[in-house]
């Protein structure tokens, strides 16, 4: 028992300078972000010596949702919806689709192994500035189709001023709720054939009754907004989303390459005996098989996507209003028009939109770690 | 359930030829079992029978069919693999009707067929767990499940239960026996163990880098064994073999072993010239000590020192040497306690010795 306690002792002793370092460089400056962006800390005096910094409570987060000269933060935090999504389908969709044809054994498997994943390992400003050149409105990609006697495209890649999917910022809550709705009849659908009376009961039924609910009933939300603002998806961002998806599926592909070699060749012949075409193998086994990287990949990639800052400084510049995003915004805010509650206010409301992937995610890890234990 | 039909089958890898134009035969309903020293090729036959590796020459047939070039799923053959090889994510269940479910069957069919082969396996209690959460013995029954319910006309088991431990092996080698009974389907079966190739098998079939050495029942391959490798790998201890001269003495074939002389009560070795050289192969259990020696003719019977005893429960393990010169090893009825270097009476069963050239070391009639 003694001797227990004594190398429980000597454990902590071990962990205290790291735990102490933690502590204070990483949540003490959350805390101290979070009790920063609770402050009017700003404007013309507040690079002064002590700056005046007074509480106001949640006013800065109030602003950036509703106040009039935050449209723009507004905006960025839709692309930066759109950019993980897309990012997400994209750079897991593309990565496993390249590792299933490289898990086929092509000839020169390795060679290609490495060229996929090569861009990993270029800096976001070399991609960015890569991609800026290739995406160039009068070269680059907008001239391929001449080669094969085509006309040239005209798509403003990084500039163009078109949106898709547009809704009116008033109606947030609206929208929010048909998201959910959206979503619970998609995975109601999915699981319907395993699982069909639970897929009604958790997933289609609240779906299409929540659905439902705000069609009839929307009207009756607050607006959040005291004037029509429309935000959407805009396609200018879409050479960005490219490059990412560029530089990430290599690694994606990476992920799930090592994971399909993990599998027992036994495996394999047991789902090839037990009728699985190939792609009933992928489909049913493998991939399946893989949600533990599927679920790594998606957290990994997440983050990044919400954090991302470089390549974009690097492909648009920090001022293209179409291409912005919350983390250049937060820079902005800060750094150049000096004000530090609401870059802080900014830095809160991404780190809680982490928090929202990786949480359920450390949840369901600790949950089955302690039902195996 | 199905004839399975091995025509001068062949497989290279490269340059390596690891199974050598084998032939062989095998009823409907039979149960055969391979076996042979490691890497000789029998885990190679059993995924050519299923289709998962392409046969370089000769022909498979399955029932009537030669499926050469048919694919492994439309082979109707179901395999067990050592490791089991059940889908990790899927649950007992799904792990069972994953076959069901590829070939389109109905849900409430693929529910009916699992659930009856979980009742014949007692796996019904089980079904919703996933393959980690059960013990090794029900992953093992949980594969079996995952055979059976496809009603197969071919089974084909890769070392089902190597991975066993010796208590739960032999539980399973009997359930594998009834369930042989009950479903009645051609099972190809390999396994490195002795006895369960005994006790399993209808007919054995023993392989050596690639070739086939021998094919007959158990008591045929124990018994009369094709050359000196099938009567040293068959049986545990393995056969004792001594080297000998055959004459003729007073009109009777004899074999010299030492300064022993041997009778030859079958005759064996007619076609022999004098003087011959020959191998003599004696089954340690066709040595015979104390009380069991009295059955037999006075002329099977002569004297040895006994090196070393082991006993094992009911029977005793004896080190003998038996002319001063010839070592062989007796497994005796009783415990038969000696001391080193006592000389005791010992009996043989002339009537079961084998004789082999010693050029060729095949068996000799
Ligand atoms: N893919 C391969 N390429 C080259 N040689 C192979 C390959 N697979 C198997 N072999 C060789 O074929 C021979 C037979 O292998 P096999 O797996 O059939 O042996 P086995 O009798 O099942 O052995 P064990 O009892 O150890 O399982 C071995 O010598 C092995 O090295
Ligand atoms: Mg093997």
């Amino acid at each position: 028992m003694r001797e227990v306690s004594r190398d429980r002792i000597k454990a902590f002793l071990t962990l205290l300078p790291s735990i102490i370092l933690i502590a204070v460089f990483v949540y003490g400056f959350i805390g101290n972000t979070v009790w920063i962006s609770m402050t009017d800390w700003g404007g013309v005096a507040s690079l002064a010596e002590n700056p005046q910094k007074n509480f106001v409570g949640l006013q800065n987060y109030v602003e950036l949702f509703t106040g009039f000269l935050d449209a723009r933060f507004r905006q960025d935090l839709v692309n930066a919806v759109y950019y993980s999504v897309l990012l997400l389908a994209g750079a897991v969709g593309l990565g496993m689709f390249i590792a299933i044809l490289l898990d086929r054994k092509p000839r020169g498997e390795d060679f290609l192994r490495t060229v996929f994943l090569y861009p990993m390992s270029l800096s976001f400003i070399v991609t960015g500035t890569i991609w800026r050149w290739l995406l160039a409105p009068q070269g680059g990609v907008n001239i391929v189709p001449t080669f094969f006697g085509g006309e040239k495209l005209t798509f403003q890649w990084l500039s163009s001023k078109q949106a898709l999917l547009l809704f009116n910022w008033q109606h947030l809550l609206p929208v929010l709720l048909y998201v959910v709705a959206f979503v619970l009849i998609i995975i109601g659908l999915f699981t319907l054939k395993g699982d069909t009376p639970k897929a009604l009961k958790r997933y289609l039924l609240p779906g299409l009754g929540l659905g439902a609910c705000v069609w009839l009933f929307g009207d009756l939300l607050p607006q959040i907004y005291f004037m029509e603002e429309m935000h959407g998806f805009n396609l200018a961002t879409l050479g960005i989303i490219l490059a990412t998806i560029w530089q990430y599926s290599g690694y994606t592909m990476a992920l799930y390459l090592a994971g399909f070699n993990g599998i027992s060749q036994d495996l394999m012949d047991a789902a090839r005996l037990d009728g699985a075409s190939d792609w009933g193998y992928y489909r049913h086994v493998a991939i399946p098989m893989l949600k533990p990287i599927t679920i790594s990949a998606v957290i990994i990639l997440s983050h990044i996507s919400l954090k991302m800052f470089d390549l974009i400084f690097a492909m648009t510049g920090p001022d293209n209003a179409e291409t912005g995003h919350p983390a250049l915004n937060m820079y902005l805010t800060t750094f150049r028009a000096n004000e530090f509650s609401k870059g802080a206010a900014i830095a809160i409301v991404l780190f809680l939109l982490a928090a929202m992937f990786i949480v359920p995610y450390l949840v369901s890890s600790y949950r089955q770690r302690r039902a195996r234990s | 359930m199905a004839k399975v039909e091995l025509v001068n089958v062949s497989k290279r890898y490269g340059e390596v030829e690891v199974v050598r134009n084998i032939d062989l035969e095998i009823e409907d309903n039979e149960f055969i079992v391979l076996v042979g020293p490691s890497g000789c090729g029998k885990s190679t036959v059993l995924r050519m029978i299923a289709g998962l590796e392409p046969i370089s020459g000769g022909d498979i047939r399955i029932g009537e069919r030669v499926v050469n070039n048919v694919s492994p799923k439309s082979r109707n053959v179901a395999m067990v693999f050592q490791n089991y090889a059940l889908y990790p994510h899927m649950t007992v269940r799904e792990n069972m009707g994953f076959s069901l479910k590829m070939s389109k069957k109905s849900k409430s069919e693929i529910d009916e067929r699992v659930t009856a082969a979980a009742e014949v396996l007692e796996l019904d209690t089980l079904l919703e767990r996933k393959p980690s959460e059960l013990s090794g013995g029900q992953r093992q029954r949980v594969a079996m499940g995952r055979a059976i319910v496809r009603k197969p006309d071919v089974f084909l088991f890769d070392e089902p239960l190597s991975n066993l431990d010796a208590q739960l092996r032999t539980q399973m080698r009997m359930e594998l026996k009834k369930l042989h009974m009950k479903l009645a389907t051609t099972t190809i079966y390999v396994t490195h163990d002795q006895i369960e190739a005994m006790t399993l098998a209808n007919r054995i079939v023993i392989l050596k880098d690639g070739f086939i050495q021998q094919v007959g029942t158990p008591v045929e391959v124990f018994e009369k064994p094709a050359n000196v490798f099938v009567a040293q790998f068959i049986g545990n201890p393995p056969m004792n073999i001594l080297k000998g001269i055959f004459k003729t003495e007073e009109g009777r074939p004899v074999v010299q072993v030492g300064s022993s002389v041997f009778p030859l009560p079958n005759g064996q070795g007619s076609s022999l010239q004098s003087g011959a050289q020959v191998l003599v192969g004696i089954r340690p259990d066709a040595i015979k000590m104390g009380r069991s020696t009295e059955r037999l003719p006075k002329e099977w019977l002569c004297q040895g020192e006994v090196i070393v005893s082991e006993i094992l429960g009911g029977q005793s393990l004896l080190e003998i040497v038996i002319d001063g010169e010839n070592k062989l090893i007796a497994e005796v009825e009783g415990r038969v306690i000696a001391q080193p270097g006592e000389t005791v009476p010992i009996g043989f069963e002339f009537d079961r010795m084998v004789l082999f050239d010693p050029e060729t070391t095949n068996a000799l009639s």
